[in-house]
């Protein structure tokens, strides 16, 4: 018992009186545990937490197959996806790479026409520079995938250089590096799926928006139009707003406001009828088409602009100060050994 | 380009397009492909923390590189033939070339730090979780997690996100009657923010009022938020709407066009047959 | 006037693979046409800010890059790694990649294999890629304190003492600014925190737009020097690059996000008119609702 509930909570306090006060403890033993060995060893251990959460999910997966419980067929692709990736990352390395040896000057078109053969390349003339300043020893930008199509671009260029040698990059560096089995993985099947499944939250925010996002009251009203004014005024099309649809705007919003103070709606509307003659009036008479002309609050650009940096930043500033004190007391518990989340 | 790099644009097509098709309705495609991710996000997140963390930080500092012609005494040789054995189990009983484990150690550091046994051990640990009758003891590895974290953003909060945040809430009376105001604006801002989070006390009178005020100031806050949250889904669904462009040239055997075309048909008829499973059960 | 309002009461309840495809078309017609919609990009006082504090550097300056997001959000981020790489090699100043995001790698080595051929950067005495390392605040942590604790060889698995331009660098106190391409945790926050604000290291960002709110306080209380938020963001910068570069010689294609503010501008007010149309919708429904009551 001690061993399952005491130990873990002497670690956690002991570990993180250690890290707090070694801010405060003048040992260069100290310092350095603290700033790098413990560090690390939170690193490595976060590590095994990750393999820990892949080995959980496959282990899931394969009991859903096991016992074919609903859509357990999709569950095969899951498991076919991490095998697929465990493979690239442990069994085949797949990131082949070709070296030329004492290129012939005369040679370097011919080569940059093989090369295109294989990879795109944007800029022939940059890449025909490249090579000219390293003739001694240029290393081919295009990774094979296998050993064999490696084989056959050397014998094709054999006559470009002196000596074509073929290599393999190193484990570990093999995950790095495009053009390796790994990294195809990660740019064909990874990246589209993980950026459209992001993407696909632009539809259902729209759709959100349209049935969702209503002014019932003052601090929705807020909400809307401080999201509105930042939607539009952060993007270009934020600058062919003119002037006087943002005065216009402005007079009904100050319409809105004193509305409730006003009983006689005829009276109201009067107000805010000639709010926009007035400003629509002294917007002609001093020429506020001119961008020099125009008085600052009448740009969208900059009304967003304000919004985002003084009532924004201090909402946000307040947020942040709420979130750090809270963080801070919970820290503070576990370290008094409160707070035993594990 | 070769015909890996082409079988790659039709595969991210493909992929892309079943991920979109979830816009008509939850479907095969889309399950299909949100399973891969499952699957593939997993394998590819555990073999970069093992070659990027594991072996080179770990294994690295408990097994660094030395010279095989030199006198290494009892106690290490023993402690390199562990490193034989962890390479003869990763290898497959050296069916594979050597690839965790190279010959006389990892080029890196250059003592053993014994230290290091330890975060090895609460590793282990950590994944003993899978083990129900030795799960416990991933208690102890997640407690250092936990406790270093603490110790860690006690520091860095209490001085970046409290301290400064509140010294950066002062107004400079100095400036001009703009930059006053201004500050103003942000100092009434972040305290009636702040009286809004406050709980112990009930917000009436005053403090309801100073409230109120923080809620404006929140709402204008949250109103940007949403404002930016739309800018940056937008932003993302034009990157993978250049993508399909891309994919879609002569290059690529317009691509998309003929993935798209191939499952609005395949959608079509899956749609026709497919019935709700309300109507099964009744049956 | 009844018919009208009928039609808005009908269009409240549209069916929202409709709206799916409004917000479709609205990106896809300005990229399919691009030359029928044209904007002018100007930059905010932000972007501005941001570029003026990496003009301020001198040649030789040694500034370090950290990728801290993935290929979900490589629209908003992307542009503005190019745009930095582009403005930090024209100056002629070193630049330092490490990743706390393991997806970071990818980009970085993306990034640099686009930009750094074109002025005639060397790996290793120009520019170099440490690569990705787990753990978030304790990384930059560790950096902080000693960048041999954390890497002992590049991404390309080179030995990091053999690099030139790793010799005289210890830690981060040797080098001149921080660069955060941020899209999330562990990210600017962990840099801010960790790093800038214990040892006084100026330092720059660019991030997504979601992330944005959340650090404004740092860039208002000036820990952190001006930020490029999200595309918009990047694309105000790539204008400023563009032109400066221009002005010096060096032509510079259009960025990624000058090309596609024309495509946010136009989701944008897709949206706006959307929310809009729903609350007269709403007003009118509420409106003969209560008509319909009495």
């Amino acid at each position: 018992m001690f061993l399952k509930r005491q130990m873990p909570a002497i670690i956690a306090i002991g570990v993180g009186l250690f890290i707090l006060f070694g801010h405060f403890i003048n040992n260069p033993n100290v310092q350095g545990f603290v700033n790098n060995d413990a560090t690390q060893w939170f690193d490595i251990i976060a590590s095994f937490a990750i393999f820990l959460g892949a080995l959980n999910m496959l282990k899931l997966q394969v009991l859903k197959v096991v016992k074919k419980q609903r859509n357990w067929q999709y569950s095969i692709l899951a498991i076919f996806g991490f095998a697929f990736a465990i493979f690239a990352g442990f069994f085949f390395r797949g990131a082949n790479y070709i070296t030329l040896t004492d290129i012939h000057p005369q040679n370097v078109n011919k080569l940059v026409e093989y090369i295109s053969t294989v990879q795109e390349v944007d800029d022939p003339v940059l890449m025909v520079k490249g090579i000219q300043g390293s003739l001694a020893s240029y290393e081919i930008p295009k990774i094979f995938i296998s050993r064999s199509s490696a084989e056959a671009f050397s014998v094709t260029i054999s006559g470009i250089a002196k000596d074509v040698t073929l290599g393999v990059k190193p484990w570990g560096a093999h995950v790095q590096i495009k053009g390796s089995l790994f990294s195809w993985m990660f740019f064909k099947i990874f990246t589209p799926l993980s950026s459209t499944m992001f993407a696909l939250l632009a539809f259902f925010v729209a759709s959100a928006s349209y049935r969702a996002f209503r002014i019932r009251n003052f601090e929705a009203t807020l909400l809307l139009v401080a999201g509105i004014i930042l939607m539009i005024g952060r993007v270009p099309v934020g600058e062919l707003v003119p002037w006087w649809l943002v005065s216009t705007l402005m007079v009904f919003g100050i319409g809105a406001l004193i509305a409730p103070l006003i009983p006689d709606k005829k009276l109201l509307f009067g107000i805010i009828i000639g709010g926009i003659v007035l400003t629509s009036g002294l917007g002609i008479l001093l020429d506020w088409n001119l961008a020099v002309n125009m008085p600052a609050i009448l740009s969208l650009p900059n009304i967003s602009e304000w919004i985002f940096d003084y009532p924004t930043a201090a909402g946000s500033r307040a947020i942040m100060i709420g979130i750090a004190l809270g963080i801070i007391a919970t820290s503070f518990r576990i370290i008094l050994g409160i707070e035993r989340p594990f | 380009m070769d015909y890996m790099d082409i079988f790659g644009v039709w595969l991210s097509v493909f992929l892309t397009l079943s991920i979109f098709s979830y816009l008509y309705k939850d479907n095969p495609f889309y399950k299909a492909a949100e399973h891969l991710y499952i699957g593939i996000s997993a394998g590819y997140v555990a073999v970069i923390s093992f070659w990027q963390q594991i072996q080179p930080n770990l294994f690295g500092r408990l097994w660094p590189r030395i010279d095989a012609n030199a006198d290494m005494g009892m106690f290490k040789s023993a402690w390199y033939f562990v490193y034989e054995i962890l390479n003869w189990v990763s290898t497959l009983g050296g069916w594979l070339d050597r690839s965790i484990f190279p010959a006389n150690g990892i080029k890196g550091f250059d003592g053993i730090s014994w230290i290091y046994i330890i975060p090895f051990m609460l590793g282990i640990f950590m994944l003993l979780r899978l083990v129900p009758r030795l799960g416990w003891l991933a208690r102890w590895a997640i407690a250092y997690i936990v406790g270093m974290a603490a110790g860690l953003r006690f520091y860095g909060f209490l001085n970046s996100d409290v301290l400064m945040q509140v010294k950066a809430a002062t107004v400079d009376f100095s400036g001009d009657w703009w930059s006053i105001f201004n500050g103003l604006i942000l100092l009434i801002g972040t305290l009636s923010g702040l009286v809004y989070f406050f709980f112990s006390k009930e917000q009436t009178g005053i403090v309801g009022k100073i409230s109120k005020i923080g809620i404006y100031f929140l709402m204008i806050k949250f109103g940007a938020s949403f404002g930016f949250a739309v800018m940056g889904r937008i932003s993302l669904l034009i990157g993978r709407f250049d993508d399909l462009i891309v994919s879609n040239s002569p290059q690529n055997y317009y691509a998309t066009l003929w993935i798209l075309s191939a499952m609005i048909v395949l959608l079509g008829i899956w749609a026709f047959f497919d019935k709700p499973e309300t109507e099964e059960l009744t049956v | 006037m009844d018919l009208l309002k009928k039609i808005f009461i009908a269009l409240g309840s549209m069916d929202r693979r409709f709206i799916f495809l409004l917000v479709g078309l609205s990106v896809l017609l300005p990229k399919l046409y691009p030359d029928l919609f044209t904007l002018p990009i100007k930059a905010s006082s932000h972007s501005q800010r941001v570029f003026d504090e990496i003009d301020a550097l001198k040649e030789d300056s040694k500034v370090l890059v950290s990728f801290e997001y993935g290929p979900s959000t490589k629209p908003e981020i992307h542009p503005s790694a190019i745009a930095l790489l582009n403005h930090l090699f024209s100056k002629n100043i070193k630049v330092y990649a490490v990743a706390l995001w393991p997806d970071g790698n990818f980009m970085a080595t993306e990034a640099f294999s686009q930009v750094a051929d074109g002025y005639g950067k060397k790996y290793g005495v120009d520019y170099v890629n440490l690569g990705y390392k787990p753990g978030g605040e304790a990384v930059v942590k560790g950096l902080a304190s000693d960048i041999r604790t954390m890497y002992t060889v590049d991404l390309l698995g080179n030995d990091i003492d053999s690099i030139e331009m790793m010799k005289d660098v210890k830690n981060l106190l040797d080098l001149d600014f921080i660069f955060s391409l941020s899209a999330g945790y562990p990210g600017s926050k962990e840099w801010v925190q960790f790093a800038c604000d214990p040892l006084g290291i100026p330092m720059s960002t660019g991030c997504t737009s979601i992330q944005v709110t959340d650090i404004i306080p740092y860039v208002e209380n000036d820990q952190i020097k001006g930020i490029l938020s999200g595309m918009p963001g990047a694309a105000e910068y790539e204008q400023l690059v563009q032109d400066a570069l221009n002005e010096r010689g060096i032509v510079v294609s259009p960025g990624k996000a000058s090309i596609n503010m024309a495509a946010q501008s136009m989701a944008h007010v897709v949206i706006v008119l959307l929310i809009i149309l729903g609350n007269i919708t709403y007003y009118l429904t509420r409106k003969s609702g209560k008509k319909g009551g009495m």
